[in-house]
């Protein structure tokens, strides 16, 4: 029995030898789970940082302004369009204009310089989806983009063909590979 | 360690790996600071311009998408080209976004460019002119290409203004032969329009009108609507020449002649035409002019002239003297001879012989370009210039120091010290290295600017993007440096606005909006024009007198090129990928030889041989071409750079270097040709990066034809036989599946639409419009000439060429597509289902599945898939150009031609929103839009009505390869041809 664990090819002399190996393999499986956790359970749970800290539920939601308002091309276009800097100061002229972050908004404009947006919606460059197609058939703006009226800071969105299929399947819409989505 | 352990921790490794590979790097979404009125983020707008790659001006509309342009097309309203392009056309985008294109004007210190601001530059031009302007009259000139009226007119104010005399036009192919030609004959020096769509029989002696000559989009349209099939009638072309061009190779019949001969024949023709009386209604005098200068041209001596035997010359006459509207052209654009005057001379006597009205020669609406100067007046100034008469020289996109042969002297007069040379130029090419001081100025695409590209027509260019580089526009800088502080006119724009004013073009503001919108106005009141049959004194010693010409075993011609004109279009890589025709060569400038010629001299295809003239030398793969004469050889110009970007520079060759200096000395034209040259074999080949993997179809059914004469008797389609020749066309849809017979698979329901195309191969001319313009559409990765020979080319669509086996000159263009067949081979094969069919009947290639197998490729039978073997570059900003409605493919993964999907689907979105369905003609591909003689036809099969469905009914309809069952959607008609 003895041989079994200690004898030249037993199981703790090998598992002495490949002892660097061994270690290496499990620091590897933990900073994977650790990063994994991190990754999907804690950091994107509240979307990334914008440069200027926005607030969608404030917008949408406390002041009730439509969201073709800001992205108005979403009816006519494949893109709905995000909102010029100047439209910002439509309103922020008047509101809230000593604000820091509307100060720094007012800069953007007076050095004409576009804001950057981190991207929150993401779909493969494979994919080309068309708003205008969506909003015609009447569907609502949360149905592919949630609860936007609650949320703060929006949630980083991957678009995953699945989501798509099912309710192209469910509406019996367009399935056609190149005629729908790819091309 | 052992084995298994290796094998575990390479397991966990590699898992750690993929995890790792999720995350993607955070992007930025930029919003504008503004937004302009007329921007709509995703959608386009479309901006009138003017074509600006050669003198003709063709009418343009440029796609902008997010404030950059992505694509090129023809205006459907502009009377040149109505809607369509050529290649160079397409390709003006890679001038825009061309990698090497100069960002800041440079000055030369110490031989070494320094960059500087455009403010100092224009500061240091502003002094330097006013300097020059000082030391007397004539001190500073400019040299320009053929722009348009008020650009010209303001360059003759400042001009003016600083003690000088006219602008110098300059154009590499000034039609010197041709303009004495008119000059002598119709008494005045211009460059009339011919109506070759109102003849019934054209005869050109070389003029290749489908490729470079005065204006080819618009000549080859009109070419086609004479030469297309009318019922069962079809008018006729011959071309006399010593070579077949793209417009030879079109051509019912090509009388191979010894080069420099072509006037005897010319003149032969005349004598008989004066023997059958022909010329009795033109006055006496011309009438005895003519008799006495074609009365020594007898049938023998002209077939001993030029090789053509008595019984071909016979039937040309016959043809000639039958025909009721004939036309003859003249010669070339390059290639000219010795005797090029004299065969002008010839063609315009036999053009009044056979017409006294000349009513098919258009002498109000003429080309542009016939402003340009004189290769004569050319070297005369460079020779000033050499002399020290002018202390500034200010070139605006030109280029002597490629296009000049050696020893014009313009090279020398250039680099003299004591002259300060200004270059407009957007590029580093051959001239713009001698300069002192670059200064750029915005591309035709970004500027405001006009250009009519015939007399009594205005044609607009308004900026369709913003300048990349925040070069000025020729047209502000004149204005500040040219006309001073004290100018009355705000900028350029209102310049332009004044002179069209005053010429009555417009009159108020909302005229001049109106003029941008449609690109011009097409039909002003021009100075009318007759043409006045003065004999000149010269006129019979121009024929009594020739110049003997030497005998020479082997004569060089050179040709300018479709894809490169005169060599500005080498830069841009779209225009080397796309092969050329007739040699299905990319990349490489082969010399084009007789294969008795190769035989004589124990070479073959591929190897090197070293062409000496007395002018220079150089060395050249060798192609087999029967169609060339055997005492010539032929190059096409363009390659060959010296400088002028990644692109062009020691890409291919330039034949230049072997022509003479000397001018031809009653026209003043310069020769491109040169004899003798003598051949020697260097004993090095290389490999040709040539496309086609046969010359002919070993009977396999590809590129068909039929002739005029068994036209009605073609067989219908209702054999149901399955050999070969006796497979019926069996169209993409359920009702010609036949499972009794030939189907064991159940066909595929269609919904509504079946997209199809019908490629009439009568109409193809070989341009390779199609291509050029698929590479802009739908994002071809561009691989280069190694990549080329190794058979790795991404073009979606080609033009092939097949030669006849029994008579190799004659061949036939093939435009080759994914055939989007109904059973398909590709989809079959696939393990991952990446090639998928359609409700529409497309054959859709699905890249993010497509995991490479390249199972497809090898199944498929017309071998149009591509496979990307690389991830292909467009070094920046190239890829600005990307059409953003089509996805970059990457390495592994295998694409196709998609009908143009996107435009598919635009359509199905307009239609979709107006409630209605898509028209029949509402989608063009990129290929469709641009063909300038309207080969293809697009659109869908199940609607009874469409135009495509008429089409397939017609007897000429086949399928490439049909015997296959594949049952392609893409379906040809046969090329007619005519026995002589």
């Amino acid at each position: 029995m003895q041989d079994r664990f200690n004898s030249e090819n037993g199981f703790l002399t090998t598992l002495k030898r490949n002892r660097w190996p061994l270690i290496l393999t499990f620091l590897s499986t933990l900073g994977i789970i650790l990063f994994l956790y991190f990754f999907y359970g804690y950091a994107t749970d509240i979307g990334p940082e914008q440069p200027i800290p926005f607030s969608h539920r404030v917008h949408a939601g406390v002041k009730n302004i439509q969201c073709q308002f800001c992205h108005p091309y979403v009816g006519r276009s494949k893109f709905p369009g995000i909102p010029p800097v100047e439209k910002c100061l439509y309103c922020h002229n008047y509101i809230i204009k000593k604000f820091p972050w509307i100060q720094k908004e007012h800069e953007y404009y007076n050095t004409k310089t576009p804001t950057p947006w981190v991207k929150v919606n993401y779909i493969p460059e494979f994919v080309f989806f068309n708003h205008q197609r969506h909003i015609k058939k009447k569907l609502a703006c949360e149905e592919c983009h949630g609860q936007v009226k609650t949320m703060d800071r929006l949630k980083e969105n991957r678009f995953l063909m699945g989501f798509c299929v099912d309710c192209h399947r469910q509406k019996k819409a367009n399935l056609g590979c190149w005629l729908a989505c790819h091309n | 360690m052992d084995r298994r352990t290796f094998l575990k921790i390479a397991g966990v490794g590699g898992l750690s790996f993929a995890a790792s590979c999720t995350s993607q790097p955070a992007k930025t979404l930029y919003t504008l600071v503004q937004a302009p009125d007329d921007m709509v983020t995703g959608k386009a707008t479309w901006y009138a311009s003017t074509c600006r790659e050669c003198p003709a001006g063709c009418g343009i509309l440029a796609k902008n998408r997010e404030a950059r342009i992505v694509k090129v097309e023809g205006n459907p309203l502009h009377p040149i080209n109505q809607g369509r392009l050529c290649m160079r056309g397409q390709a003006a985008l890679q001038g825009v976004y061309n990698p090497d294109r100069i960002k800041t004007p440079l000055l030369k210190e110490a031989g070494k460019y320094r960059s500087i601001t455009y403010a100092e530059a224009e500061a240091l031009l502003y002094a330097r002119i006013k300097a020059a302007a000082k030391k007397g009259k004539g001190r500073v000139r400019i040299v320009t290409e053929t722009v348009g009226e008020s650009l010209l007119n303001l360059m003759g104010e400042s001009l003016d203004n600083w003690g000088s005399g006219e602008p110098l036009v300059f154009e590499p192919y000034a039609y010197e032969a041709l303009k004495e030609a008119n000059s002598q004959v119709f008494g005045f020096e211009g460059l009339p329009s011919y109506q070759l769509d109102k003849a019934d029989f054209l005869l050109s002696f070389g003029a290749d009108f489908v490729e470079t000559w005065l204006s080819p989009v618009e000549y080859a349209r009109k070419f086609k609507e004479m030469h297309g099939l009318k019922g069962s009638d079809k008018a006729l072309f011959f071309h006399v020449s010593p070579y077949q061009s793209i417009t030879g190779a079109n051509a019912d019949l090509w009388f191979s002649c010894v080069p420099d001969s072509e006037y005897a024949i010319a003149l032969g023709l005349l004598r008989e035409s004066v023997r059958h009386g022909k010329n009795r209604s033109l006055p006496e005098n011309i009438q005895a002019a003519i008799e006495e200068i074609s009365a020594p041209y007898t049938s023998e001596k002209v077939s001993a002239l030029s090789g053509l035997s008595p019984e071909l010359f016979h039937k040309l006459y016959v043809h000639l003297h039958t025909a009721q509207r004939p036309l003859i052209l003249g010669t070339p654009t390059g290639a000219s001879g010795a005797f090029s005057l004299q065969t002008n001379m010839a063609a315009n006597l036999l053009n009044l012989v056979f017409d006294p009205t000349l009513s098919l020669i258009d002498f109000n609406n003429r080309h542009r370009v016939e402003l340009a100067a004189r290769r004569s007046e050319v070297l005369r100034f460079f020779k000033e210039v050499s002399n020290g008469a002018i202390d500034l020289l200010l070139l605006n996109n030109v280029n002597p120091a490629y296009a000049l042969p050696r020893g014009s002297g313009a090279r020398t007069a250039i680099i003299r010290d004591d002259l300060f040379v200004v270059s407009f130029s957007n590029f580093m090419d051959e001239t713009s290295e001698l300069a002192d001081l670059i200064l750029p100025v915005r591309l035709p695409l970004e500027t405001w600017d006009e250009y009519g590209g015939k007399v009594g027509m205005v044609s607009t260019m308004q900026p369709t993007m913003g300048s990349l580089s925040g070069a000025p526009n020729l047209g502000d800088l004149l204005l500040r440096t040219g006309l001073g502080p004290q100018r009355p006119y705000k900028n350029f724009q209102a310049y332009l606005f004044t002179q069209l004013s005053l010429n009555g073009t417009i009159k108020d503001k909302k005229d001049w909006l109106q003029l941008l919108q449609t690109g011009g106005l097409f039909d002003l009141e021009s100075r009318k024009r007759t043409p006045e049959l003065t004999l000149s004194s010269k006129f019979k010693s121009i024929f009594t007198n020739p110049p003997v010409p030497k005998k020479a075993e082997l004569v060089l011609l050179t040709v300018p090129s479709i894809r490169f004109f005169d060599g500005r279009g080498a830069n841009k890589p779209w225009l080397c990928e796309v092969p050329d025709t007739l040699t299905q060569v990319a990349w490489q400038t082969p010399i084009l030889l007789h294969p008795e010629t190769l035989a004589k001299r124990g070479l073959k295809q591929g190897d090197i041989v070293q062409v000496e003239s007395r002018w220079g030398r150089l060395e050249a793969p060798a192609y087999e071409s029967p169609s060339v004469h055997s005492t010539v050889a032929v190059m096409a110009i363009g390659q060959g750079h010296t400088a002028y970007g990644r692109y062009a520079e020691g890409q291919g060759l330039n034949p230049v270097a072997l022509l003479p200096p000397e001018l031809e000395p009653s026209s003043g034209a310069p020769f491109f040709t040169a004899g003798p040259i003598a051949l020697k074999n260097t004993g090095r080949s290389i490999k040709l990066a040539h496309t086609d993997g046969s010359r002919v179809q070993h009977e396999r059914k590809i590129a068909l034809s039929v002739s005029l004469k068994n036209l009605p008797y073609t067989e219908p389609h209702e054999k149901h036989r399955l050999g070969m020749w006796e497979y019926p066309l069996v169209l993409p849809l359920p009702e010609a599946y036949d499972r009794e017979t030939r189907d064991i698979y159940p066909p595929h329901d269609h919904q509504d639409y079946r997209w199809a195309m019908v490629v009439d191969l009568d109409k193809c001319i070989g341009c390779s419009a199609c291509a050029a313009a698929c590479y802009a559409e739908n994002n071809l990765g561009v691989v280069g000439e190694q990549r080329v020979v190794e058979g790795r080319e991404m073009a979606w669509l080609q033009i092939q060429r097949y030669e006849d086996p029994e008579r190799r000159e004659r061949l036939t263009f093939l435009p080759m597509l994914c055939q989007h067949c109904d059973n398909a081979p590709c989809e079959s094969v696939c393990p991952v289902f990446a090639p998928h069919h359609s409700k529409e009947g497309i054959n859709n290639q699905i890249y993010n599945r497509c995991i490479g197998t390249r199972f497809c490729s090898q199944d498929c039978p017309y071998k149009v898939r591509r496979f990307n073997w690389y991830v292909w570059q467009w070094p920046e900003p190239l890829n600005l150009q990307l059409n953003p409605e089509v996805t970059v493919r990457t390495k592994g993964v295998m694409e196709k031609c998609s009908f143009c999907i996107q435009r598919i689907k635009d359509a199905h979105n307009r239609a979709k929103n107006e409630g209605r369905k898509i028209l029949d003609g509402e989608i063009q591909p990129a290929c469709v839009q641009t063909c300038p003689t309207g080969v293809f036809t697009f659109g869908n099969l199940m609607d009874e009505q469409s135009e495509v469905r008429k089409k397939v009914a017609d007897n000429r309809a086949y399928q490439v390869m049909g015997y296959l069952n594949t049952k392609p959607a893409v379906i040809y008609l046969k090329k007619v041809v005519q026995e002589i």
